[in-house]
């Protein structure tokens, strides 16, 4: 069904004026900074779909680019995608070749002059463990990520091949070669953040997995275990996974945000010990500065109906009262 | 936006900004309608799935699932004194519900994270809330537990040899994840410094192997007893394939969401990299 529309002259064209208008709205409010997504489910839709692997990755990378393109008009500054882990390695030497065939092809046409990456000003950035890719892979992607360089509005992450605990190994190991140059060098976990691949990118806000699997198969599990961060299952398959189901997600974490202040939604108050408090790094201290911060954004008390709640604990209080009443 | 047209451009911000209010607002009546719904599901399913503390009840259900973790993990919360089930005396109760729960249904091993650690310096109470809390469900007969706080060290057991218990509990805080990974990284440095380590032998398998024997093995099922999924800063190394479970707005620990959690369990199929 969604082919053959898509088959219409201007369909392209209205999908990119859709996208433009509901950015521009989901922009005037609270919008995630960082996005993760594991864009899992390509092969059982090939299989669902008797068509060949192959398709199914095309189609999957397909989905990614109109997801992305959605991101990035709603003011999402930076998205983090799972392309090949580690472990795929695993799989059949023709599927390996031929995703790495796809990957080098797909990144450097949206790198080219003109498309994605020139329209919104992404600089991609290849995070993994090179050691393991082909010479000649690693040749394209170090250049797609050198003429992307001077792009600075927006960031795209494409994890290949990653896995986060291997991330989290080349932090230890370069934090403790960091600490033996320096050795006034005071290890916290602030220095291991700034050593993962994603140092200097803002916090995790939101981590999507498609597919219905709720496991994280290891994906930035260092980023997101954080409150701040909100996990979102889908279960649709990837290819399937459209830039409407993106909009509802990002919609309802803003909804979140602005309503309890929390990107997951309604959650119980958080008791803390007291001495806990005092024992608090400055991680987390900066951080719940940094929220309350923007939880006193003018927008929230600009609405007539609803006045910000200051905790999460009130907005549950609120939303019960008015259950029962 | 452009600069050119400043009057204009706030004009039509706001204009947006409208839009996005009334679809929230929609949302938020879309919400309440939900919170109810959800709330009537849970107490439908708590009336569905009761354990009357009868570990026979709880083998029942759990002898139709074709497959059952090794270990649980489980997410509590610490509430405020006042609450009911509130305090350190409620997490206590807590641990030792999921305790029996555990022991009928044949999990060999269950970890209990609660982020403030409350329970860490009063094991010897936990002890006896849990032991309390089997006889209810098993009689006088009560199978043998240990519990073990990774971060003090402190192990307690019911039997003379800790390794033969039914069950091993583990309670977890906030130290055990990223500070734990922080002191391994600042050990590692020191040992690579006095070239007792050498940069290319830290790798995955050797921080699994030390983070295993700080903390624990990775659990294979994690449920989340609160409204949302919040994990809370737990540790973030042992979450690799972890199946994660929770049922929204529900905010206490109860058996419904237990049992719900091993069925889910059970369907899930792990093809890693595959």
């Amino acid at each position: 069904m969604s082919e053959w529309v898509s088959t219409f002259p201007g369909y392209s064209l209205l999908m990119s004026r859709i996208k433009k208008v509901i950015g521009s709205v989901s922009r005037t409010g609270p919008v995630p900074r960082h996005i993760g997504l594991i864009m899992d489910g390509n092969r059982r839709f090939a299989k669902n779909h008797q068509i060949e692997l192959k398709e199914g990755h095309n189609m999957g990378f397909d989905s990614m680019a109109a997801v992305l393109e959605l991101l990035y008009e709603s003011g999402v500054s930076c998205a983090t995608v799972y392309a090949f882990l580690i472990e795929n390695f695993k799989r059949l030497k023709t599927e390996v070749d031929w995703l790495m065939d796809l990957a080098k092809s797909k990144l450097m046409q949206i790198s080219q002059n003109g498309e994605l990456c020139d329209k919104y000003g992404i600089r991609v950035r290849i995070l993994g463990n090179f050691a393991f890719l082909p010479d000649d892979v690693n040749v394209v992607l170090k250049d797609i990520m050198h003429t992307t360089r001077k792009n600075t509005r927006a960031t795209l992450n494409v994890c290949f091949p990653y896995t986060s605990r291997d991330e989290m190994a080349h932090a230890i190991r370069t934090t403790a070669e960091d600490a033996n140059k320096d050795s006034g060098l005071d290890v916290d976990e602030h220095t291991l953040t700034d050593h993962m691949y994603t140092a200097g990118l803002p916090p995790l806000d939101l981590l999507i997995r498609t597919s219905g699997t709720y496991r994280l198969s290891d994906f930035l599990l260092w980023q997101c275990v954080p409150s701040l961060c909100a996990i979102v299952f889908s279960d649709r398959l990837w290819p399937e996974f459209t830039p409407w189901d993106m909009t509802k997600i990002l919609f309802m974490w803003s909804f979140n945000k602005y309503w309890y202040g929390h990107g997951n939604g309604q959650t119980m108050r958080r008791v803390v010990d007291e001495p806990l408090v005092r024992a608090m790094d400055r991680t987390d201290l900066a951080q719940s500065l940094w929220d309350s911060d923007a939880s006193a954004s003018p927008t929230a008390t600009s609405t007539g109906y609803k006045v910000y709640a200051s905790s999460p604990s009130d907005a549950s209080d609120i939303t019960a009262a008015s259950v029962v009443s | 936006m452009t600069t050119t047209h400043p009057r204009g451009n706030m004009v039509a911000f706001h204009f947006r900004h409208a839009i996005l209010l009334v679809v929230f607002f929609v949302m938020s009546i879309a919400r309440n309608v939900q919170y109810v719904y959800n709330k009537l599901c849970l107490r439908i399913f708590s009336m569905t799935y009761y354990p009357n503390k009868s570990p026979q009840i709880i083998r029942d259900d759990v002898s139709k699932l074709g497959k059952l973790p090794k270990r649980i993990s489980c997410i509590v919360s610490l509430r405020s004194d006042d609450d009911e089930n509130g305090g350190c005396d409620g997490v206590m109760g807590d641990v030792a519900e999921l305790a029996a729960w555990c022991l009928s249904a044949g999990v060999p091993s269950l970890t209990v994270y609660e982020y403030n650690g409350c329970v860490k310096s009063c094991v010897a109470e936990l002890q006896n809330a849990v032991t309390k809390n089997l006889r209810a469900y098993f009689g006088l007969q009560t199978p043998s537990f240990t519990i073990k706080v990774p971060h003090t060290n402190e192990v307690v057991s019911t039997e003379a040899n800790s390794g033969d218990a039914d069950l091993e509990i583990a309670v977890l805080l906030r130290v055990d994840g990223k500070p734990t990974i922080v002191e391994l990284a600042r050990t590692i440095g020191e040992l690579t410094a006095s070239k007792e380590l050498l940069p290319d032998d830290i790798t995955v398998k050797l921080i699994d192997g030390e983070l295993t024997e700080l903390v624990g093995p990775e659990p294979d099922l994690l449920i989340c007893f609160g409204p949302v999924l919040d994990l809370q800063d737990y540790p973030p190394w042992h979450l690799r394939l972890t199946e994660m479970y929770w049922e929204p707005d529900n905010n206490s620990v109860n058996y419904a969401v237990f049992i719900r959690a091993l069925k889910k369990f059970a369907q899930s199929r792990v093809n890693l990299g595959k």
